[in-house]
């Protein structure tokens, strides 16, 4: 079963993504509202998980610097980028994000792209 | 919400707000839009139901490209036309024919594109594309029937010295409202809100235009002796290649 870190700022969002998830199957390992909050469950956790959704615009961390400093603890770590932002694609994906995705979307492309990512394990 | 910037003049303050909110609409939109996908997909939602959410995320999605449109003339804004990259306007209108077809399941489209269409570049990268799919947009709201054709012709032009692409989009069973039968564009300014409400996508794109050092037209078919249809009239900086 694929293992996801949810992280965005909107309660409302992360629910979305948690419902749509577990009913799709997915196992949700955490979720975090900021970059830094992200940065600390993913170091501290003995629970990796195989993607992270990330947003962009977040208090205290961002998404491109929180994915930076994943991908340093982690290189081959899969962060699908998400963000209403869609200037920013560029430097998530310099930053090591693998997908990005413009909010809104549709949450068939995300399962799409979760499944693809599964079948590269 | 998002990270601190500190704006430096009222112009860029009302920029930075108008860009929170038009964030977090989007992200609203993308709520609406997943709970929508959930019904759709759930086993025990009906026909009527399904079709129902169908036009929800159908209204869902014409919000996501009005917000867009607002991004889009804040950040072109204060930007000269020659810092732009060029586009090539095959992929923006095949790209716009994909959205299409999902911003209005219940309409068959067929778009019809002149050959030419292939070899042309214009100036304005993604503003110029947005201002593509905003216009088939427009075109498509504005014509009633279930089955819509769209052709797509193209003519090089000079305008006050540059060279230029002529972009008509033409729908021959368009209704083109009466608040821009046979009046320029900006005429819009001075109906009543209401109005200038609803042609805030053809507004849109007459100011993205003539950002992008050119110009956008609506025009009725009745000129050429047809009873009903309109056309766009989309003038761009010709840009030699990609």
């Amino acid at each position: 079963m694929t293992s996801v870190l949810i992280v965005d700022d909107e309660l409302f969002i992360v629910e979305l993504y948690r419902d749509i998830l577990q009913l799709r199957g997915y196992r949700v390992t955490g979720t975090a509202f900021d970059g830094e909050e992200a940065l600390k469950k993913y170091t501290t956790s003995t629970d990796k998980p195989d993607v992270i959704i990330m947003d962009h615009r977040m208090p205290v961390m961002n998404g491109v610097d929180a994915t930076k400093a994943i991908m340093k603890l982690n290189p081959s770590q899969k962060v699908i980028f998400v963000s209403a932002d869609v200037l920013v694609e560029k430097e998530a994906r310099d930053a090591g994000a693998i997908d990005f995705l413009p909010k809104p979307f549709r949450m068939d492309d995300l399962i799409e792209k979760m499944e693809r990512i599964a079948s590269l394990r | 919400m998002t990270e601190q910037r500190h704006p430096a003049d009222r112009d860029d303050k009302f920029a930075f707000y108008m860009d929170l909110l038009a964030h977090d609409i989007l992200n609203n939109n993308q709520a609406v839009l997943g709970y929508l996908e959930l019904v759709l997909a759930a086993p025990g939602t009906d026909r009527t139901a399904k079709k129902f959410a169908e036009k929800a995320v159908s209204h869902v999605r014409t919000s996501t490209i009005l917000i867009e449109n607002i991004k889009r003339l804040l950040a072109t804004r204060a930007v000269d036309p020659d810092s732009f990259r060029p586009l090539a306007l095959q992929s923006s209108v095949s790209l716009s024919e994909r959205d299409l077809t999902k911003l209005f399941p219940d309409k068959k489209l067929k778009v019809r594109v002149a050959p030419c269409v292939e070899r042309a570049f214009v100036i304005g990268n993604s503003a110029a594309h947005d201002l593509i799919m905003n216009s088939m947009v427009n075109m498509v709201r504005l014509d009633p029937n279930d089955e819509v054709h769209l052709s797509i012709e193209l003519k090089e032009v000079q305008v006050k010295g540059k060279m230029c692409w002529r972009i008509s989009l033409e729908d021959p069973n368009a209704e083109l409202p009466p608040a821009l039968r046979g009046r320029d564009v900006e005429s819009i300014y001075l109906q009543d809100s209401s109005t200038a409400v609803r042609l805030s996508g053809v507004l849109f794109a007459k100011m993205i235009a003539q950002r992008l050092g050119g110009d956008f037209e609506a025009q009725e078919l009745n000129a050429k002796g047809q009873k009903k249809g309109a056309t766009f009239v989309i003038t761009l900086r010709k840009a030699s290649g990609p």
